[in-house]
């Protein structure tokens, strides 16, 4: 059978055009991602990693929800310039926890993967309000409304710890009962404050 | 680095990988080189001559996609492509990194090594160096001191000043950076109430004018503030409890900011850089920002 043949039979016939398109496409699934995805050492979380508190996880949805990942990456690459510039490059075992990642790829701010520890709360909250008040020639958007609002919205947070317990991450009952109290008289900026200060930092909270 | 694939891995990579490149090969030698099947009868004909497979694809196209399958294999030779399959050049990413690294120290390792060992007094005399101290301050300590290291009242504290809160000699400005630096006003309100607050308010202004002898706020001074800033209010860097004879406030110099320090106390923190910056880049950072006099 030659090329000319088997496309008739494709064209012919409508299950198998199906299932060749299907197959034809899965091929670079198969080479790429499912090797990646049974391999222990890409999806093991690292010793150091461990599944966001409350708070940090407030704060890692309200990232999201203000699109931060827009124009901030969060994977060090092992580049020498870029370990000079943001520390130790990212590991795969690192984002064990998060679901979905926010590596991202557009850098038209830094990249925040090691910015835990860097700068002080008090400096976050400046910065977030209001980014020109402490950087005179920041292009960073201001996010004032994260002042304003109460980061506990109803029982959100629990199930949102819930959902991620279903996929594997090891939170206790006791946690997620205690969760709303954790952001109990926080606004959005503490809860985003403590997200980002737990970024690329171990569990023992040394940066790695 | 993450490990490389198994073995049962490596074989599935490149199994479907080579038998990819394989089926492509047949592929479009079929269409260009084998005879045409296509018959009269069951090919429907238009316009007398118009017919599937009357007329092949260009041949360019043919040399495109074959050029590309001959650079697919040679790179699969040449790189890790194949699951575990290092390649004939031996090229990793780890391998890269490490290449760099040794590379940017055998460039700058012994003048970086010099400037760590240097004497805080010459390196402050180097342009060149305190162009890259300058470098480093920018990147690292510009956007809580500003860039022109003036501060920003009331958060962060002027590096141009006299004032140094833990001291402004080499070794406790090496400290502040290496290891940060988290200074505990804890607030008096409870203990002095609001009239307590507001004599030690007028006392610590006092202070300030060298007018304290007599005041009433002198007891309450010392019972509650002299045990940090000294009977004199002179401070003490050990402490991180600032000088407050100086005229210098770290969170303001108006009556409501230095009440509200002493009402509800304070909270400053610098972090910790000793993990993120090497012991060049501290060094150049102690002989920018050291005063000259080592005051």
């Amino acid at each position: 059978m030659n090329a000319v043949g088997l496309h008739r039979k494709l064209e012919e016939n409508a299950g198998l055009l199906i299932f060749g398109i299907l197959f034809v496409s899965a091929i670079g699934g198969l080479v790429q991602v499912l090797p990646s995805v049974m391999q222990e050492s890409l999806v093991a979380p690292e010793a150091g990693a461990r599944p966001y508190g409350p708070a940090e996880l407030a704060g890692r949805d309200i990232y999201i929800r203000e699109g931060c990942g827009t124009c901030h990456s969060q994977q060090v690459r092992p580049l020498l310039a870029e370990i000079k510039r943001y520390g130790p490059y990212s590991r795969a075992g690192e984002s064990a926890y998060d679901r979905p990642f926010l590596w991202g790829s557009k850098r038209t701010g830094p990249d925040l993967h090691r910015v835990g520890g860097r700068y002080t709360d008090l400096w976050h909250r400046l910065h977030l309000l209001d980014p020109r008040s402490v950087v005179p020639n920041s292009i960073m958007p201001a996010y004032p409304w994260l002042g304003e609002r109460p980061a506990n919205v109803g029982d959100t947070i629990q199930r949102k710890m819930r959902a991620l317990r279903m996929v594997g991450h090891p939170y206790t009952e006791a946690q997620i009962e205690g969760a709303p109290q954790a952001l109990e008289g926080m606004m959005e900026v503490d809860a985003l404050v403590a997200y980002l200060q737990g970024l690329g930092v171990s569990s023992d909270g040394a940066a790695p | 680095m993450a490990e490389l694939p198994s073995d049962f891995w490596t074989g599935w990579i490149a199994t479907i990988t080579v038998a990819s490149l394989a089926g492509l090969g047949w592929l479009i030698y079929s269409v260009y080189f084998a005879a045409d099947t296509h018959t009269e009868q069951d090919s429907p004909v238009w316009d007398g001559e118009l017919r599937e497979g009357a007329h092949p694809a260009p041949l360019w196209w043919f040399w495109l996609i074959f050029v590309s399958l001959v650079i697919s294999v040679l790179y699969l030779m040449l790189y890790p492509g194949l699951g575990s399959h290092a390649g004939a050049l031996r090229w990793s990413q780890g391998g890269e990194l490490e290449s760099s690294i040794a590379d940017f120290e055998s460039e700058f390792g012994v003048a970086r090594r010099l400037a760590a060992e240097a004497d805080i007094q010459e390196l402050s005399q180097d342009h060149a160096l305190m162009a890259s101290a300058q470098r480093v301050y920018d990147r690292n300590c510009a956007v809580c001191h500003g860039y022109d290291a003036k501060g920003l009242t009331p958060y962060f504290p002027d590096l141009t000043d006299d004032a140094w809160q833990w001291g402004g000699g080499a070794e406790q400005i090496e400290q502040s950076i290496r290891d940060g630096r988290h200074a505990v006003m804890v607030g008096w309100l409870q203990v002095l109430g609001e009239d307590g607050v507001d004599q030690l308010t007028d006392y610590t202004l006092a202070l300030s004018r060298g007018a304290a002898e007599n005041h009433a706020g002198q007891t309450a001074w010392m019972q509650f503030c002299a045990a940090c800033h000294g009977p004199d209010g002179a401070g003490n860097p050990l402490l991180g409890a600032p000088n407050l004879a100086d005229g210098v406030y770290l969170y303001g110099d108006d009556i409501d900011a230095i009440r509200h320090s002493i009402a509800m106390g304070r909270n400053g923190q610098m972090p910790a850089f000793g993990e993120r910056l090497d012991d060049t880049q501290i060094r150049l950072l102690v002989a920018l920002l050291t005063p000259p006099t080592g005051r």
